[in-house]
């Protein structure tokens, strides 16, 4: 069951797609807000992050009360397009998707990955596709060059991620082929998770690629990317099923800010790669 | 204010400096090591340690070390963090006091469904994990059209979780104190809530403290589980930081030592409180204040109790008895209080008239047959001793006069009155308000073990049912307690506690307690049975001149030669009936039963033996 996950959810990715937004947005039109969405205008609509998750919502250096990141300023970006108002509500990740669900929060937008599974209970926007990368300590003591090679090694993942199912799913396959199996522990938060590979408890961190690169990148003496899995999952913004307006607004302003180059602007800036960038699309299930 | 602040925080960094070496000392490196500079760790820079500097980079990495974590613990961020921590954590410790307080009470109560509701709540409460609980009520209750925002699901949900724990702490502390503490506040018509409130709880609180301290404590810190119903808590904005900076020593040490300065004030709470509850340590009058006994630690001048041949009685006088007995102002006052239309007789006038009937009182515990049958009356102003083997239900027919048990059959009336029941046709029901029906009775109780309230100072002890029963002033009340004290003999023991005591002193003070409520009827439940035998002279003294103001007495007694001298009537029971009953020259002097004869053969071979 849990081997057929990561694979399904692949392939549904691309299978289950419905197009909402229509084909001919122009551009934005905040001062329309009240007529296009008379029942969000005015409203202060609550997105849901957890700001821990460099470099897509973290908090400001400057002033740990403001957050910031690729999400974040992208999120602004798209709500200042369609003339409404956002508030972050900031949260442990695991917390997030199922606040959205009870109708807590508005819409979570915090580097969540597009899966049929999740697309059962929330609909999606989505706007970028992840790769996943493998943080290693420095020189790759364990030689770990692809998930294949993750067998009988101490791998860390984040709780309730699609990397923790991963790990899963590759240890069924070592012990399938005669291999050991993988010990596994799953970090609350991403830097708990770092310490884990920094202190020599786990060989290897499974998260996003974005990050493993940044953190090779700044701790050149500490860390380095073991390898790399273009996963193919999207990322997108979360919403409430039923909420059509929600929907609606968040697919024009996507469309609109990559349009106008907002967000290639914003990946660049954030050190991430901007062909990572995919057309928005909205997927429900 | 900011002086001691800092002296605080200077001593926990000293207490965290030898840690911070060994974090710098870490082979591993990377963020471990705290930024060069406060411009490094504000632009969130990454310092990947030059490992193996020489000693003087090691101690300025220290203290730079140190002085980020000062920084981070005054920092708004936190500190903003540390408020919702402490406003959730007091707010919840609050609400689950109160409700464990009533889930404790549910658990010890006597209905079947009410003790398996708080059951069921504590097993399932304390049964699963919290975060699911919080979980379940921020994401799960809004299906059912209840929405919760995020603070007031954790307070909510902080507080139904401490309620099942602190439930169980309460109903330890209520378990702890003698149940017979209970039987005596009960029996001068102290009602449920209030034995209680003044009588079970004060005595509790010393072993609920530091149970609920943990608690509280555990709770402060607990709060961090409320990030994911989105709670920003101190410890979910330090990992947060540390996400964007990766200095996770010097945060999280700040964190910590935030963490350990409020939970330094809960502990001098927890010591502060302990000493208020601490019997031991108190010297005299409860009133008090915590500072002024501080204060006097170490200049107490209070002795220990006399030893009772120190302190014979300045024997009073029937004459004063009838005095403290008869001070007219109380008794207008809770007389009145009480509708009573006339204040209790105390003399022999009416002796002619039955004023206690018993008429075949039965009563079982489970398949045991205590009483069998018991008719019997006591005359206005007689004092009748009750005598009889261990078992044979004397103490139990004292317990059934004054209401302390239910009746199985028959029914006892108390100058005419039956006492907490109401005649329904043919049929006894009990009344409704118990309580009051034993206060207005007047009957007044004296222990075997004394059940003085061990809280409570001698002249507490012998004010607390007239003024919080029958309403009396505080200032007439304490009068009278210091004339019955005085009349007791026990004046200057007035503002000691029990445990000061000797078991004869006590014993008086009990009897001065059963007077100050200005009984119609004294119960005497073998006051001397428990006293060195030194002592049990003092103790019968006071009874017998009680007689002799005409006071109606039963007392259950094995002192065969004060019930020759006092009583008017000897009672001897067996196996929960009478066996025989008459004068004490002919009961005594010429017992006809041969199972009276065979008693008083063992109780005066014993008696022999002093």
């Amino acid at each position: 069951m849990r081997s057929a996950r990561w694979l399904i959810a692949v392939v549904l990715t691309g299978a289950v797609v419905m197009t909402l937004s229509s084909p001919a947005a122009a551009k934005c039109e905040p001062e329309k807000a009240g007529a296009n969405y008379p029942n969000l205008v005015g409203k202060k609509i609550k997105i849901a992050v957890d700001p821990s998750t460099p470099p897509y919502t973290i908090r400001d250096p400057n002033d740990f009360e403001k957050i910031v990141g690729f999400d974040a300023d992208f999120a602004r970006a798209v709500f200042r397009c369609v003339g409404l108002q956002l508030e972050f509500v900031s949260g442990a990740w695991s917390g997030l998707l199922p606040s959205v669900i009870a109708g807590q929060n508005d819409a979570m937008w915090s580097n969540l990955y597009y899966t049929a599974e999740r697309a059962k209970q929330v609909d999606y926007v989505v706007y970028m596709q992840a790769g996943t990368g493998a943080l290693v300590q420095k020189g790759n003591p364990k030689k770990l060059k692809s998930m294949d090679d993750t067998c009988g090694v101490r791998a860390a993942a984040g709780l309730g991620t699609v990397e923790e199912a991963a790990f899963r799913d590759q240890s069924k396959k070592c012990v399938a082929t005669g291999k050991p199996e993988i010990p596994q522990v799953s970090y609350p938060d991403v830097a708990g998770g770092v310490r884990l590979v920094q202190n020599d408890r786990a060989d290897v961190m499974l998260t996003d690629l974005a990050l493993v690169d940044q953190l090779a990148r700044d701790n050149p003496t500490a860390f380095e990317r073991g390898f790399a899995v273009m996963t193919g999952f999207k990322v997108g913004v979360a919403i409430k099923k039923g909420r059509e307006d929600l929907l609606k607004a968040l697919g024009t302003g996507l469309k609109e800010m990559q349009a106008d180059g907002t967000q290639r602007e914003l990946l660049k800036r954030y050190g991430l790669d901007p062909t990572l960038q995919i057309t928005s699309e909205t997927l429900r299930n | 204010m900011w002086s001691r602040r800092c002296l605080l925080i200077v001593v926990i960094g000293g207490l965290l400096l030898p840690m911070l070496t060994v974090g710098c000392g870490n082979p591993s490196g990377g963020s471990g090591v705290p930024g060069r500079s406060l411009e490094d760790l504000s632009a969130g820079k990454r310092v990947t340690g030059d490992q193996g500097g020489d000693a003087a980079t090691a101690t300025s990495a220290v203290l730079q070390g140190l002085r980020e974590m000062v920084l981070y613990i005054g920092s708004p961020f936190l500190l903003r963090g540390t408020l919702l921590a402490l406003q959730i954590a007091s707010l919840a410790m609050v609400g689950g006091l109160v409700l464990g307080l009533v889930l404790a009470l549910m658990r010890l109560s006597s209905f079947l469904p009410v003790r398996g509701v708080a059951w069921f709540y504590i097993w399932f409460v304390r049964g699963t994990p919290q975060l699911l609980q919080l979980v379940f009520l921020y994401d799960a209750l809004p299906m059912v059209g209840i929405k919760l925002d995020t603070f007031a699901t954790a307070v909510i949900g902080f507080a139904l979780n401490e309620a099942a724990f602190s439930a169980e702490i309460i109903r330890g502390g209520i378990l702890s104190v003698n149940r017979t503490q209970a039987v005596a506040a009960t029996a001068f018509g102290m009602g449920p809530f209030l034995t209680l409130r003044r009588i079970i709880l004060p005595q509790a609180m010393r072993a609920i403290l530091p149970g609920m301290a943990n608690d509280t404590i555990a709770m402060i810190k607990l709060t961090s589980l409320a990030s994911v119903i989105f709670v920003n808590e101190l410890t979910f904005r330090s990992q947060q930081i540390v996400s964007q900076n990766f200095k996770f020593f010097t945060v999280f040490a700040a964190a910590g030592a935030i963490y350990l300065m409020l939970t330094t004030v809960i502990s001098v709470a927890q010591a502060v409180l302990e000493r208020h509850f601490n019997l031991e340590l108190d010297r005299s009058a409860t009133s008090r204040s915590v500072l002024a006994r501080f204060l006097s630690i170490g200049r107490d001048a209070h002795p220990r109790a006399a030893p009772e041949g120190g302190d014979r009685i300045a024997v009073p006088e029937p004459a004063n008895l009838m005095v403290a007995l008869g001070a007219p102002t109380s008794r207008a006052v809770s007389g009145a209080r009480l509708g009573h239309g006339s204040v209790p007789n105390h003399t022999n006038g009416d002796s002619g008239s039955a004023f206690v009937v018993c008429d075949d009182v039965c009563k079982a515990y489970g398949s045991r047959e205590v009483l069998r049958g018991i008719d019997m009356s006591v005359r206005r102003g007689e004092v009748v001793t009750i005598m009889g083997p261990s078992g044979s239900g004397k103490s139990t027919l004292l317990r059934l006069i004054n209401h302390l048990d239910r009746l199985d059959r028959g029914e006892i009336t108390v100058g005419g009155a039956l006492v907490g029941y109401e005649r329904i046709g043919t049929s006894l029901q009990p009344a409704r308000n118990i309580a009051r029906a034993r206060a207005d009775a007047r009957i007044g109780m004296v222990f075997q073990h004394f059940n003085l309230f061990e809280h409570l100072t001698a002249l507490q002890n012998v004010i607390e049912a007239p003024s919080r029963v029958y309403g009396e002033p505080h200032a007439a009340a304490v009068e009278r307690g210091m004339t019955l004290l005085s009349s007791v003999g026990l004046a200057h023991h007035a503002h000691h506690l029990p445990h000061r005591l000797s078991g004869g002193q006590q014993q008086r003070v009990a009897i001065a307690r059963a007077l100050a409520i200005s009984p119609r009827l004294m119960l005497f439940d073998e006051p001397t049975s428990a006293l060195d035998p030194e002592l049990v002279g003092d103790v019968l003294g006071v009874i017998r001149r009680l007689a002799d103001t005409g006071m109606t007495m039963i007392v259950v007694t094995h002192e065969v030669r004060f019930a020759r001298e006092v009583a008017d009537r000897v009672i001897f029971m067996d196996n929960g009936v009478i066996v025989e009953e008459g004068p004490p020259a002919e009961v005594l002097g010429a017992p006809k039963q041969p199972r009276t004869q065979q008693f008083l053969r063992l109780v005066e071979r014993e008696v022999g033996t002093f």
